[in-house]
């Protein structure tokens, strides 16, 4: 699928609350068949600070009668995505892609599904696509605080409709298991819990931590991975993920999803 | 009824359709952007750096955003020289632009090498030396910053091309102006005015520096107005064709390069988040020239009309 740079309109912007927030916009059609995984460029300000597009998952995608519309699940941090949540509805945004390489859908359950705070984003479109085709996950999803699983309870009905459930974990133990959410999938993997492969995006030491656990398991993975990122099509040269090779491997082209054990974490 | 401007210029020896180029490092080897942009319009592209082997380029973080411009230290990741001749250039002979080769070196005689290389390929119709990147440990920079090397390495290079050469000058070395008169004395056809300034951002909450290098190279709107005054001083001075480089946005941009004294312009960073940006430039220059009632783009090279000096 070719990615395509447009102009999208704002239909929407809802806290969880802040500061995570989902963006809903108007898409080109081409975003029907986005793959979960795949990323947006977007233009947050048009002016010089940021001065780039910031990159982010699709969400969630939808056909309504009057469109395509996706959702952008996101979390202020700095002054794009301030300026991200702060627009109106009938604002307009240059919008490119969809790029990267998405997750590859597994045939059969159960897998675990595994996200450090915002990097739940991807794994919203995954949980949808796995509850579609009826292949059950857990999800697994890890933050500080209870406000940092946004979403918490789309994803519990996602997974309960595909026969799995939603494990929450909160580093100051208000909210599920307490400690770091890799800490919970062991917990679940030493009590029995068999997973074909797990599917996750986070922070990198949170990412490097299931890589490593799923080494020692001989567990299958995927990750999407955040990067800084210059361009989101592959000219810049900026997102460079040390690939086990000993190249550079490109976030934005071979990524945002690689494969847990192709990456020299 | 106004005739259409005529956009057309001429660099030495070089022609050009028009004059907005993409800059080295920002429109990757060309073919990246087929599918964003219209790749027929452009006056021209200029490549990736690329060396006579392939380079693996920089740790990350590799790119870190500032206020009206963006650090880098990619490190010359690159295909190398063999594997564009092979893959790259013959996807690029279906468009018309003007394909410029950007060329990096470790050695000193690496950069021969490569203009041979190179040298047979009707499809490429000049080449660009990099002397400039301050992204790498050895080479490259030390031929740019010190006069008498530099006019040596590109006497070697005019040995080995026939091709119109191109020599990217630093804004690091303090001497653009006699930086340039040395490229000129090498056989240099053309001065591409700038490569990145050296520049530095910390993240103030982590404190770490944002580049795994520390230091990287500022592009972007931030660094216009250094970019203008040495076009201004190498254009007046040195007497060879300049190519303008350095925060190219706007239509606005452009006329300021021109007015300095640049021939043409090679757009950088404003390819990152607008991939179209350069050739919206060129439809942008030709109203503009109507609205100023300019004839052709090449009447503006030059026409700044300096304080201090005639100015009628």
């Amino acid at each position: 699928m070719m990615a395509r740079d447009a102009v999208a309109r704002v239909l929407d912007v809802v806290p969880h609350p802040l500061p995570y927030f989902t963006l809903v916009l108007e898409a080109p059609a081409i975003y029907a068949e986005v793959a979960a995984g795949q990323f947006v460029m977007l233009e947050t300000t048009g002016g010089l600070e940021p001065y780039l597009r910031r990159a982010f998952s699709v969400a969630d995608v939808s056909n309504e009668a009057d469109g395509v519309r996706i959702e952008l699940l996101a979390k202020i941090v700095g002054r794009g995505t301030r300026a991200m949540s702060r627009l109106a509805p009938g604002e307009r945004r240059a919008l490119l892609g969809p790029l990267g390489r998405g997750f590859t859908l597994p045939a059969a359950g159960p897998v675990a599904l595994v996200a450090g705070g915002v990097g739940s984003a991807p794994l919203l479109l995954l949980a949808r696509r796995l509850a579609e085709r009826g292949v059950a996950f857990d999800f697994f999803y890890g933050g500080r605080g209870a406000v940092d699983l946004a979403r918490r309870d789309d994803f519990a009905r996602l997974a309960e409709q595909a026969g799995g459930r939603l494990v929450a974990a909160t580093e100051d133990g208000a909210l599920g298991f307490h400690g770091r959410v890799t800490e919970a999938l062991a917990a679940e993997l030493d009590a029995g819990c068999a997973y074909r492969s797990t599917y996750s995006c986070g922070p990198m030491p949170m990412l490097a931590a299931l890589a490593r656990l799923s080494a020692a398991r001989s567990l299958a993975g995927e990750a999407a991975l955040e990067t800084e990122m210059g361009c989101g099509f592959g000219a810049c040269l900026g997102c460079a993920v040390p690939h086990i090779e000993g190249r550079f491997a490109l976030c934005c082209k071979e990524g945002p999803v690689f494969r847990l054990d192709e990456v020299r974490w | 009824m106004t005739a259409a401007p005529d956009l057309a210029v001429r660099l030495g020896p070089l022609a050009l359709p028009n004059p907005i180029l993409t800059a080295s490092g920002c429109f990757g080897y060309g073919l990246e952007f087929a599918e964003l942009a219209d790749l027929e319009r452009l006056g021209g592209i200029v490549t990736k750096g690329l060396s006579l082997v392939p380079l693996a380029g920089n740790p990350p973080p590799r790119v870190g955003e500032t206020r009206g411009g963006m650090l880098n230290s990619i490190g010359l990741q690159n295909i190398g020289v063999e594997r564009f001749l092979a893959d790259v250039l013959p996807g690029l002979g279906r468009f018309p632009a003007r394909v410029i080769v950007n060329l990096f070196g470790y050695e000193f005689d690496d950069y021969a090498r490569l203009a041979e290389r190179v040298d047979p390929h009707a499809g490429i119709a000049a080449v660009e030396l990099n002397v400039s990147c301050p992204n790498v440990k050895k080479g490259g920079i030390e031929f740019g910053h010190d006069p008498e090397l530099l006019e040596r390495l590109v006497a070697s290079v005019r040995r080995a091309t026939g091709k119109p050469i191109a020599v990217k000058l630093s804004p690091n070395s303090g001497a653009p102006v006699a930086l340039a008169e040395a490229a000129k004395a090498g056989g240099a056809d053309i001065l591409s005015a700038i490569n990145t300034v050296l520049g530095m951002a910390i993240d103030p909450w982590t404190r770490r520096p944002r580049l795994a290098t520390n230091r990287g190279g500022l592009s972007g709107p931030a660094i216009k107005p250094i970019a203008v005054r040495i076009v201004f001083d190498v254009a007046r001075k040195v007497g060879l064709p300049v190519i303008g480089v350095g925060g190219v946005e706007t239509v606005d941009d452009v006329v300021e390069f021109l007015l300095a004294g640049a021939s043409a312009v090679q757009v950088g960073t404003a390819l990152f988040r607008d991939p179209r940006a350069a050739e919206r430039l060129v439809d942008a220059l030709a109203a503009r020239l109507v609205e100023i009632g300019v004839a052709r783009a090449a009447d503006l090279v030059g026409a700044v009309r300096p304080w201090g000096e005639a100015t009628t």
